[in-house]
């Protein structure tokens, strides 16, 4: 795996919590649709490749998937936050609001000298 | 957070057990996925179809999606493991009789090997049963270069008081014992030890306690003794109440204070004494030969405990700044003596280069073994993978990776070096208890404590791996360097030369080295057979000998004369009994006395320089009780005794070197010192063998027991008689005159050459056993290179029978290609042998390392065998049809 791909598992992962976070249980389409709106469509994924990042998450333990039945009656599998993922979300949320702080200033227009 | 990962690893661990569901759950959900996405889609105005279709393009494909969610599932590394070790399981059992053999003779290489590696787990590896046994060294006295362990306890005090470098220097001695308890009477092997001996060696009690310094202030004062936990289980079934009891020891009795831990048997490997006694005990357990206070006896060995920090090779320099002192100060006894050290455990290193050699050896024969093993396993794996070249070929120009298809191969090999080491270990264990049980015919108590610890067991897993990887990699390697053309095309390569240059050299390799061990295998034998022709100066057949020692049972002079003169009386009345005699010191034997003889008229010019002869006591009779035969003059007779003049008979060596051309008979010399009393030559006997089998002829002093009296004594006695009755008659006629008499042995004079012939008995067998085991294994893999040669010229072979060539046409072309080989093989280990046999001369007795009939021997042999090998493959093409051979391409 390449380290790219890494990144954007990482931030794919993210997004999957805080969809979460905001939607409540959700299943897996719905939260690769989710983020496309979110991102408001500039974000074209795979919707395959939301699949891979939610086993990752229930692994690590940040979501617990249920069999559930969506709006219009069909069974789906819906994916919860856990304790543990609040969390994870809270400190991921945090460190990425810094990392975005510290690059900001770095490509902000110089004001002094 | 690396906790979460550790969570994930064991749910993907776990993940892999439960791969079906998982499989089901993930196409239902993606199922769901696709619906609700096509709802949707429905929903915006498409088409069924349509809505469907961008569904699934959106996903990026059903099966990508499920690719990419397995390799988060599972361990894809274990997963394509596990499918290789199956994929190799179902192989090997698929073809039972290779399987069968390949463990077979590889478990017998890697089962040989860890045997001989716990020997040297034994000698070298473990650690002695003491507190940090990596400080302990052993003190050696070294001479002119040559060293020797041994102390006297005068110099071992000095060094013992002026050093600063050790923590503490303990010194020890083996002891023989008589030990009389509860009425019986049994000789053993015991130490006397300087006070501080526990204590330096850190060893606690396990009952009572074990002797201190305190035991050790009065000499003849401290009658107390040490068991060993093995003898007070063994003697006196553990009793708990042992502590306090006497034991009487050497005619004295002492006090038994304590049981030393189990396992613990003192500082020296091999050895396992069972009574440990003060030194202040010395002149009453060694009786009448009292020697603390003599700076020149020798007869300690030392040991000490290094400072910490301090190196061995400092504290050899501080050690011998000391033995400059002592030379200095009694230059009488010391002089040009310096101190060596060495690591313990072998007697000070005397027996160290010995024995680390002999288990060399072995380690190098082993090792040569599960090479053969390891190259005929290589050599069917190849022949089986070029088989399989069509298969693989096909994987390749599919896409499979090199590496992916040798992983799965080497699967296959490692299986096998898995199973053959399981097989191996099992053996060993088999072998090492058979090691165990062998008692050599010395009268020291030997112990090798051959048990198998976690050492063995992580060499044994390592050469084990060591083995798959040899045999397995190169066939592997070689099978995946395939030229996918002309393997898809069905091609048989006729110009691959590279390739049966490599198998051939493999064929040639195990012919050279099963000849090797052969023709020392075969030497050996011819050696043993050269030892039955040997002239012994005796006849080991018909007699008996019993040996006791009159001094650890307290005799005095006067007693043990009487004793030695009333045994003779008894013994030779019995009716059955020829003749019997009295000996200090028999021949081949283990100890044997040397001393410089003084002829009387021919004066060295140093007393040093005089030459020496090696010396024993006889009673009247013995010299016909051995068989020897009287070449001149007279036997010793009831006259010669201490108010006779002195008289001597010596052997025809002595009489010639000393008297060329004279008549021996009458002349005079002294033994031990120019001035000591003049002996007489009454007789002279055969030459004869004396310290061991392979000595040159020497000569050879005989003095009357009656002049010259010690108690060590062996009664020989002969008769035409079953050795076993006549034994039980002699044994009994001794314990009828002293039943508390302890015999150190009671054997048909025949069993004492099993000592001097042992060495060569143990290389025999080994060299036969593994040179007849290399045989088998090199005949295998000659027939399986050769089968599968026969395989890959089928088509070749029913062109030539198509175009008229008879049966013996192609028995020779097979059997010729075959042999060729066969005897390039032959020739270089010929050659090796002719090199390597030269290190064997020291146990040939007299057999040329070059003998022609070994080696002719041996080379026809191995032919014969190798033409078998080659024979049945080869007829095999002869019924070769050549319709069906054509067709089959």
């Amino acid at each position: 795996m390449s380290d790219k791909a890494d990144v954007w598992q990482g931030t794919l992962a993210l997004m999957v919590l805080k969809t979460l976070e905001a939607m409540g249980p959700l299943h897996g389409y719905g939260i690769a649709r989710r983020i496309e709106q979110t991102s408001g469509d500039l974000l074209s994924i795979n919707y395959g490749t939301i699949y891979p990042a939610l086993l990752k998450l229930e692994q690590e333990g940040y979501v617990k998937p249920e069999w559930g039945v969506s709006d219009n009656n069909r069974q789906a599998k819906y994916y919860k936050l856990t304790r543990a993922g609040r969390k994870q979300l809270e400190k991921e949320a945090r460190e990425w609001e810094q990392t975005t702080a510290i690059l900001a200033r770095f490509f902000a227009p110089a004001k002094e000298s | 957070m690396h906790i979460r990962r550790l969570r994930a690893l064991a749910v993907r661990l776990i993940g892999l057990f439960s791969r079906e569901k998982r499989e089901r759950e993930l196409a239902e959900e993606l199922e769901s996925h696709l619906q609700l996405h096509t709802e949707d889609n429905l929903r915006a105005g498409m088409t069924p179809q349509e809505a469907r279709r961008q569904a699934i393009l959106k996903l990026g494909g059903v099966e990508p999606t499920k690719e990419n969610y397995r390799s988060q599932g599972g361990l894809p590394l274990i997963e394509t493991l596990v499918r290789d070790l199956r994929y190799g399981l179902r192989r090997l059992t698929k073809s039972l009789g290779f399987t069968t053999v390949a463990v077979l003779s590889l478990a017998l290489g890697i089962g040989a090997n860890t045997a001989i590696f716990s020997l040297v787990n034994t000698l070298i590896l473990r650690p002695l049963p003491v507190e940090n046994p990596e400080e302990l060294v052993s003190l050696s006295n070294v001479v002119e270069n040559r060293a020797f362990p041994a102390f006297s306890y005068p110099n071992y005090k000095d060094f013992h008081d002026r050093n600063d470098v050790l923590e503490s220097l303990i010194a020890y001695r083996f002891a023989p014992l008589s030990l009389s308890h509860d009425g019986v009477n049994e000789r053993l092997w015991g130490y006397v030890v300087t006070g501080n001996y526990f204590e330096v060696l850190g060893v606690k009690a396990a009952l009572g306690r074990m002797i201190s310094p305190d035991d050790d202030r009065l000499p003849g004062a401290h009658p107390v003794a040490v068991i060993s936990y093995e003898g007070w289980q063994k003697r006196f079934g553990a009793d708990p109440a042992i502590i306090g009891k006497s034991l009487i020891v050497n005619g004295l009795s002492y006090t038994v204070i304590g049981v030393a831990p189990k396992g613990f048997f003192g500082t020296e490997i091999i050895a396992a004494p069972e009574l440990w006694f003060p030194m202040a005990m010395q002149a009453q357990i060694e009786v009448g030969n009292s020697w603390l206070d003599k700076r020149g006896t020798e007869y300690l060995f030392v040991q000490g405990r290094l400072k910490p920090g301090v190196s061995m090779a400092q504290a050899q320099t501080a050690l011998n700044s000391i033995a400059l002192q002592l030379e200095k100060e009694y230059p009488d006894v010391n002089e040009g003596k310096r101190v060596m050290l060495w690591p313990p455990g072998f007697m000070s290193g005397v027996m160290r280069s010995a024995l680390l050699g002999f288990t060399g050896l072995l380690m190098v024969v082993v090792a040569f073994v599960l090479l053969l093993a390891c190259t005929n396993l290589a050599n069917l794996l190849l022949a089986q993978a070029t088989e399989r070249r069509k298969e693989i070929a096909v994987r390749l120009a599919l896409g499979a990776s090199r590496l992916r298809l040798v992983r799965q191969l080497m699967a296959e090999s490692m299986l096998l070096a898995i199973f053959s080491g399981a097989f191996g270990l099992l053996l060993a264990y088999w072998l090492v208890g058979l090691a165990v049980g062998f008692k050599p015919p010395i009268d020291v108590p030997l112990l090798i404590d051959l048990h198998m610890d976690y050492r063995v067991l992580i060499f044994t897993c390592l050469i084990s791996l060591a083995t798959g990887l040899l045999f397995g990699l190169l066939p592997a390697l070689q099978a995946t360097k395939v030229d996918l053309l002309s393997a898809l095309k069905d091609e048989t390569s006729f110009g691959n030369t590279r390739r049966s240059w490599w198998k051939s050299s493999l064929i040639v390799l195990q012919v050279a080295l099963s000849l090797v061990l052969l023709v020392g295998g075969g030497l050996m034998l011819r050696a043993l057979q050269r030892a039955q022709t040997i002239n012994l100066g005796f006849n080991p057949q018909n007699a008996v000998e019993v040996s006791f020692d009159l001094r650890l049972q307290g005799y005095t002079d006067a007693r043990g004369r009487d004793f030695q003169k009333r045994l003779l009386e008894r013994v030779r009345v019995l009716p059955v009994v020829q003749s019997a005699g009295i000996v200090d010191l028999p021949p081949v034997d283990l100890h044997f006395s040397r001393g410089a003889v003084f002829i009387e008229g021919q004066p060295p010019e140093r007393a040093a320089n005089a030459p020496r002869a090696m010396t024993s006591r006889a009673s009247p009779g013995y010299f016909k009780a051995m068989g020897t035969r009287l070449v001149q003059g007279r036997d010793f007779t009831e006259q010669d005794d201490e108010q006779a003049p002195p008289v001597a008979i010596v052997n025809e060596t002595f009489a010639r070197r000393f008297w060329p051309n004279q008549d021996p008979l009458g002349k005079r010399f002294s033994l031990g010192a120019p001035d000591s009393p003049m002996m007489q030559v009454v007789g002279v006997v055969q030459d004869g063998k004396y310290a061991g089998l392979n000595e040159a002829p020497q000569p050879y002093v005989c003095r009357p027991l009656l002049q010259s009296y010690v108690g060590t004594n062996t009664v020989i006695a002969r008769a035409d008689t079953d050795p076993q009755k006549l034994l039980a008659v002699v044994r009994n006629e001794v314990q009828q005159l002293d039943p508390n008499l302890p015999l150190a042995s009671a054997r048909p004079l025949s069993e004492r050459m099993a000592l001097p012939l042992l060495p060569a008995r143990v290389a025999a067998s080994i060299f036969s056993v593994f040179g007849l085991l290399a045989l088998v294994l090199a005949a295998i893999g000659i027939y399986g290179v050769m089968s599968y040669a026969v395989s890959r010229r089928t088509h070749e072979i029913g062109i030539r029978v198509a175009l008229g060539a008879q049966a013996s046409d192609v028995l020779r072309l097979v059997i010729g290609q075959g042999m060729m080989t066969v005897m390039i093989g032959v020739g270089i280990g010929l050659s090796a042998a002719l090199l390597v046999t030269r290190l064997m001369k020291s146990l040939l007795f007299g057999v040329s390392a070059t003998d022609p009939l070994t080696y002719v021997g041996v080379a026809a042999l191995l032919t014969c065998v190798a033409l078998l090998a080659c024979y049945i493959p080869a007829r095999r093409a002869t019924r070769i049809d050549p319709m069906i051979a054509l067709r089959n391409e």
